[in-house]
């Protein structure tokens, strides 16, 4: 295994401190700060913990299950996708005060600029699934109707 | 110090941690400050003026939640409070509950649609205040103590859409109840609110459209008799396609022994019907003496989430067909709401049923004792007497190309008490069975999130916030166990849990428990079984032979 960059270091170092954080951030998006054993607690632990593994791991970008994990859990609800996409700005933050200062390279400003397109992509994938459900439920509902008149 | 006191930081990290009412971007306000907004996605589009009308409910027009003007009558306010007057002397229990929250917060964070949405008004005890501040300014006795304390506010505009923005936010599942140390059933709560809300004529379409159904033709899809048992005819082709057997229900035939009533939309929806089909083959296994009426032809009832008096309406059409086929007992299928309806009114608001007698089993002999009031047994309490004494051929393997967990549907759960028959089934007729996590299943279960008539297509982000929490309960499973399918016994779950498994878990698909019973029959003259009843091929089962395993 080559090197890591110092802020990878920093992650891979300090993972429990950075996720209780950013988990953190996360749950203060909402109206009413929900607590760490409640469901969306926990699901946004297990997003952001696959995140913060694939940061880690992969050489280039992050894989994209937990993006879409979280973005799926963020695109539900009603603050606008630029206060949710801003969980990422947020994590450069973290993780730089996780590095005492020392962290301050360019590769994580690139690395959290890509995620954040990355979910914004993910998030629109979400948004139009909804859509999608909507249009299945009422077709299905048809199906069903005329399903009767065949035999 | 006493070892049980906390610590002070275990206080600071409950106190910023835990739920409270007035914590996160509102802090400095009071709880009736935080705003609220209808929006695509938040609110179901109000019923129909033709609807309303066919029905003889109040104020009928055309009007959606984000007008400005909600064309409500003159005097509005005074027909809401004269109505919640008449209700808080008609049901004690209504007046104990407004009364006796001590605000402890047990309920906070039990609320499957504050967990998913993270809005303080959809904390139980916050729910119960929206009505509660008014029932204290405006009644005079209560009045005098409590203006100006705690919030006491003005039955307004600003109210009326709260009302309607929030108990349409409760799916009236009661898990908060479990928690509450006072015994405060919000449900009932929100059951006086919607019914009053009618009064003048605010509603919900996908409710009082299937009311309106039910009560032109006895079922919530307005589906009339020929296409009823046409459809059902259908599903027999089915099972002789996979199976190689023909079925025999019958239709209003008299005199036979028992009438089956199920949720029309197991005969009309999918996966529903898949249940259908297992119900069928099970009663051909036994040689059931059973029919299907095609005007009882639905036992859910949306009454229950409009009014107690279309709720006594429309469930009454259960017992003049069992008394005009001459049956001795009724069988009712896989349902939530309507197991709440049979169970905890049934037998005195449409009984007492003298004509009918208490339920004995045709193929064991057991009495129900516990239907003994209604003359109703449930499809899973009958299935699981079948098994439990040995009279049924089931083989489970049959079902090893599915990796099963189990919903609790609220309303058979926390509204009968129904744990122990479903889970008794499942693990007969199939081998892969796994529990979701203690506190979201049995009497704590998590609601699908669109049940009590919410289950609207423009809903559909709510209803995703609000399935939230049992969505989170399987996908952990799902990674555990491999868990690809979702059994549960409830006709909206079967509904609402497939788009919600396909945003939230995508791979795991919903089952009705007698689609798995009607997969593990070994039928008598059965053809060799290569595919279930969704014509999905069984693991093991090819063209070649007998099982593998």
């Amino acid at each position: 295994m080559g090197m890591h960059a110092p802020w990878k270091e920093v992650v891979e170092r300090e993972r429990a401190g950075i996720l209780l954080t950013w988990q953190d951030e996360a749950l203060g998006l909402f109206s009413e700060k929900m607590a760490l054993g409640t469901p969306m607690a926990e699901a946004l632990a297990d997003a952001m913990g696959r995140i913060l593994d694939d940061l880690v791991s992969s050489e280039n970008e992050a894989t994209q299950e937990g993006l879409e994990r979280l973005m799926r859990i963020l695109a539900v609800h009603p603050f606008p996708p630029s206060r949710s996409l801003s969980v990422f700005r947020g994590l450069e933050l973290i993780v730089r005060e996780a590095g005492h200062g020392l962290v301050n390279d360019e590769e994580l400003r690139e690395c959290i600029d890509r995620l954040t397109l990355q979910a914004f992509d993910r998030f629109m994938e979400q948004r139009e699934k909804i859509y999608r459900l909507k249009v299945e439920e009422e077709r299905g509902k048809m199906h069903m109707l005329l399903r009767g008149g065949r035999s | 110090m006493s070892q049980y006191l906390p610590k002070v930081d275990e206080l600071k990290k409950e106190l910023n941690e835990k739920p409270g009412v007035l914590k996160g971007d509102y802090s400095k306000k009071e709880w009736w400050e935080l705003p609220f907004e209808f929006r695509d996605g938040n609110f179901c589009w109000p019923a129909k003026p033709e609807v309303v009308e066919e029905l003889g409910f109040p104020n009928p027009r055309k009007w959606v939640a984000t007008d400005e003007d909600w064309k409500l009558p003159d005097g509005w306010q005074k027909t809401l409070k004269d109505a919640m007057k008449e209700r808080f002397k008609k049901y004690r229990t209504l007046k104990l509950y407004l009364d006796s929250c001590v605000r402890c917060g047990a309920c906070a964070d039990k609320c499957h649609f504050f967990l998913g949405t993270g809005d303080p008004k959809n904390m139980p005890v916050l729910r119960a205040e929206l009505v509660r501040s008014v029932y204290r300014n405006d009644f005079p006795m209560v009045e005098k103590i409590l203006k100006g304390f705690a919030g006491a506010r003005k039955l307004d505009m600003h109210v009326l859409k709260e009302w309607y923005m929030y108990f349409y936010q409760c799916t009236e599942c009661r898990r908060c109840s479990v928690f509450c140390p006072m015994g405060i059933d919000t449900a009932e709560i929100t059951m006086m609110v919607r019914e009053i809300l009618q009064l003048i004529g605010i509603n919900n379409n996908w409710i009082l459209a299937p009311v309106a159904n039910c009560n032109r033709t006895g079922n919530h899809l307005g589906i009339e008799p020929h296409t009823f048992k046409q459809n059902i005819e259908s599903l027999v082709d089915d099972i002789e396609d996979i199976t190689g057997v023909t079925v025999n229900p019958t239709f209003n035939r008299k005199g036979a022994e028992i009438l089956f009533i199920t949720p029309s939309g197991d005969v009309f929806g999918d996966p529903g019907v898949y249940t259908m089909m297992g119900y069928m083959l099970l009663f051909e296994h036994i040689g059931l003496d059973y029919t299907i009426s095609t005007y009882a032809s639905e036992g859910g009832n949306f009454g229950l989430f409009t009014s107690n008096a279309m709720m006594k309406k429309l469930n009454a059409k259960m017992y003049h067909e069992a008394q005009r086929l001459g049956v001795k007992w009724i069988l009712g299928g896989e349902c939530g709401h309507m197991w709440r309806v049979v169970h905890q009114y049934m037998s005195t608001m449409n009984g007492p049923v003298d004509f009918l007698e208490e339920p004995v089993s045709p193929i064991t002999g057991t009495k129900f004792s516990n239907a003994k009031a209604a003359k109703m047994v449930h499809i899973a309490e009958f299935t699981a007497d079948l098994i439990h004494n040995g009279k049924l051929k089931l083989d489970p393997k049959r079902n090893d190309h599915l990796r099963t967990t189990f919903h609790d549907s609220c309303n058979v759960a926390r509204g009968m008490g129904m744990f122990e028959e479903p889970r008794y089934i499942l693990n007969k007729v199939c081998n892969s069975f796994h529990e979701m996590d203690e506190n979201t299943i049995r009497e704590q279960t998590f609601c699908c999130g669109s049940g009590s008539g919410i289950n609207a297509e423009e809903y559909m982000e709510m209803r995703m916030k609000g399935g939230f929490p049992r969505a989170n309960a399987v996908r952990k499973v799902r990674e555990k166990y491999d868990v690809d399918s979702l059994v549960t016994i409830c006709a909206i779950d079967r509904a609402t849990l497939t788009p919600l498994m396909r945003y939230w878990n995508p791979g795991v698909s919903v089952y009705g428990l007698h689609e798995l019973v009607g997969n593990a029959l070994v039928m008598d003259g059965e053809k060799k079984r290569t595919e279930d009843l969704r014509e999905e091929p069984m693991a093991g089962f090819d063209d070649e032979g007998e099982s593998d395993a």
